[in-house]
């Protein structure tokens, strides 16, 4: 069964506290959604907005993709490949 | 270890050592330190007519012609585009930097040494990504204003070898991400073509080196394409832009975006001048393992010198050209000129037009998701800044953090899409033909393949369209080869703008340094934007 889709108050924390693990805290940022007149960074409540739909939009989207194979765990799937162009030369 | 490699780890490791025993910042690499590359006497062409009386029209190969042949001296060269700078760049606001003394003292010099080859003197427009030994490297960002390279970028350097004039450095978006703007998203650089519209996009992120070429402040210049940065500017300025595959052109000394899937290329006005910058750009680099175990740099000035069969162009090779399903539709003034132009190539001898199927899943692995897993090189190496400087990634703050927040299990999975994908390309379009015409640049830019973007109309308000092709993995001759004939039998490349009229030079030289009133890029307009 699906786990429940997150609510908009728990992607904030999850949010915040994966930046926070990186050592990123978003309170640098204006408070609010206007941005810093000085600089044009945006407000901390339109920086999560953005990161809310991301996640949704994004990071999800990439996660439930299912490589070709018809068992992920037991099927040989494509190696990841950073610079697949370059890979063509000692591929041939 | 091979011995090369050896000895290019251990002067990467002196040097670094070197810096921190001096108290500085340890900076990574080492400057390239080599010589001119080999041009074909088809680097040299003589002027056209109505390019005589005025050096800045002058394309790359005609300027190396005069230069060559005692017509022209590279300080007549460089005080003709500084004149233009004069007038003209406080409309265009094309630069971050002017180097107006150092140019003038560069092509002094180049007119007592002896001819290095085509760029020998010809003054060039240089991305302020870029790294520039002693001249100020910003980005565009508030991160990098006070930072001064120790040295050149490998490709600026690999230019100044072969004699090129460093001209200044150019206005782009903020860390490469949307049209030029200042960091805090005010709009700077304008489209040479509608001065005085700076609503008209002028193609981002290498604005300001597509607006000093069109507008004739520079003879060609340089860009980095992550997503259209190259063929976007090119195709909305009527230049000629080559991305080249990843791995032709060093990144050493280029301030990165997405490590990926940034391309250093040039911005020129046709095929020939791209070839020129091309050829000298690119090789491998001690400073850059992506650059070495290529396949070698094949002769793109021969590539981009036209075939006749009597006085009837042909292609230099027979050339299959893929058509996209959807590539030409509908009646808009984009879809005529992509009629016109694929009239015209199946005319000329040698040239096919086949069909040639989006290949399977091609939205998903293209599209905004996918597109997005170039984000984490974006966060990763900037993460300094992300604990203590947020505000001053200004308006372009947003994809940083969202690098930051995908996983690492997502990063895989897009590294393997990545790998399905070029393979289905390989397989499905270019199993059935050599250049694919392109609907967007994103799905070359994830693969790291070729492309040209390159002049085929105009819009009934004077706005140039442009068009992009598709190449293989080292295949940029081929597309060299197809836009020459093209360009053979069209001119739209030899048009170039209007003057901006005096009283919008005026209006501009009275209004405030930032230009406040061309508007504004917010932060949620550049997350929607940026490449």
């Amino acid at each position: 069964m699906a786990p429940t889709p997150p609510t908009d108050a728990e992607l904030d924390v999850m949010i915040r506290a994966r930046l926070a693990s990186l050592g990123i805290d978003l309170d640098q940022l204006p408070p609010g959604t206007a941005s810093d007149p000085a600089t044009g960074a945006p407000g901390r409540d339109s920086v999560l907005a953005s990161l809310r739909s991301f996640v949704r939009t994004s990071v999800t989207v990439i996660a439930a993709y299912q490589l070709p194979g018809a068992d992920p765990a037991l099927s040989q799937q494509p190696a990841p490949m950073l610079y697949p162009s370059i890979s063509t030369e000692w591929r041939k | 270890m091979s011995t090369v490699d050896r000895r290019a780890f251990l002067a990467r490791t002196a040097a670094v050592a070197a810096a921190a025993a001096a108290g500085a910042s340890a900076i990574p690499g080492v400057a390239w330190a080599g010589g001119p590359a080999r041009f074909g006497a088809g680097a040299y062409v003589r002027p056209r007519p109505e390019a005589f009386a005025d050096p800045t029209e002058l394309t790359l190969a005609e300027a190396a012609w005069m230069i060559k042949n005692g017509r022209l001296t590279p300080a007549e060269l460089v005080e003709a585009y500084l004149t233009r700078l004069g007038a003209y760049e406080p409309v265009y606001q094309a630069f971050n930097t002017v180097l107006a003394e150092q140019a003038r003292a560069a092509a002094k010099a180049a007119g007592k040494r002896r001819h290095t080859g085509p760029l020998h003197g010809v003054p060039l427009a240089i991305k302020d990504n870029y790294w520039t030994a002693g001249v100020r490297t910003t980005a565009n960002s508030y991160l990098f204003q006070d930072f001064v390279p120790p040295y050149d970028a490998t490709a600026v350097a690999r230019l100044k070898a072969n004699g090129a004039i460093v001209l200044g450095k150019t206005q782009m978006g903020p860390l490469a991400t949307t049209r030029a703007t200042t960091p805090d998203g005010r709009i700077t650089t304008v489209n040479a073509w509608t001065p005085t519209i700076p609503g008209t996009d002028p193609g981002g992120s290498s604005t300001g080196t597509a607006t000093s070429v069109a507008g004739r402040m520079a003879t060609s210049g340089t860009g980095t394409q992550t997503g259209g940065s190259i063929t976007a500017p090119s195709n909305a300025q009527n230049l000629t832009g080559l991305k080249p595959t990843m791995g032709r052109v060093s990144l050493a000394g280029i301030i990165p975006l997405s490590y990926t899937r940034d391309h250093p290329g040039p911005l020129a006005r046709d095929a020939k001048d791209a070839a020129i910058m091309l050829t000298a750009m690119a090789g491998e680099d001690p400073a850059d393992p992506r650059t070495q175990g290529l396949p070698r740099v094949p002769d793109l000035i021969e590539a981009a010198t036209p075939v006749y069969a009597g006085r009837k162009v042909r292609a230099r090779w027979s050339t299959r050209i893929g058509v996209l399903p959807g590539y030409a539709d509908g009646t808009s003034a984009t879809a005529l000129a992509r009629q016109a132009f694929l009239s015209t190539v199946d005319k000329i001898d040698g040239v096919r037009l086949v069909e040639v199927p989006l290949p399977d899943e091609w939205d998903l692995l293209t599209g905004g998701a996918f597109n997005n897993v170039r984000l984490p090189e974006r966060s990763e190496p900037f993460m300094p800044y992300l604990r203590t400087d947020l505000r001053g990634f200004g308006v372009s703050v947003t994809g940083w953090l969202q690098g930051a927040l995908l996983g690492a299990n997502e990063f895989v999975t897009g590294q393997r899409a990545k790998l399905l994908l070029l393979e289905r390309v390989l397989d499905q379009i270019f199993g059935r033909c050599d250049v694919v015409v392109q609907t967007g640049p994103v799905p070359f830019d994830i693969l790291g393949l070729p492309e040209i973007g390159f002049p085929i109309g105009f819009t009934t308000a004077d706005v140039p369209i442009g068009t992009i092709l598709g190449g293989e993995p080292y295949a940029e001759d081929r597309l060299l080869s197809v836009v020459a004939a093209y360009q053979a039998v069209t001119d739209w490349h030899w048009r170039r703008p209007p003057n901006p009229p005096a009283s919008a030079a005026v209006t501009a030289l009275r209004s405030s340094p930032a230009a406040g009133d061309r508007g504004r890029l917010t932060a949620e307009d550049v997350t929607a934007l940026m490449q």
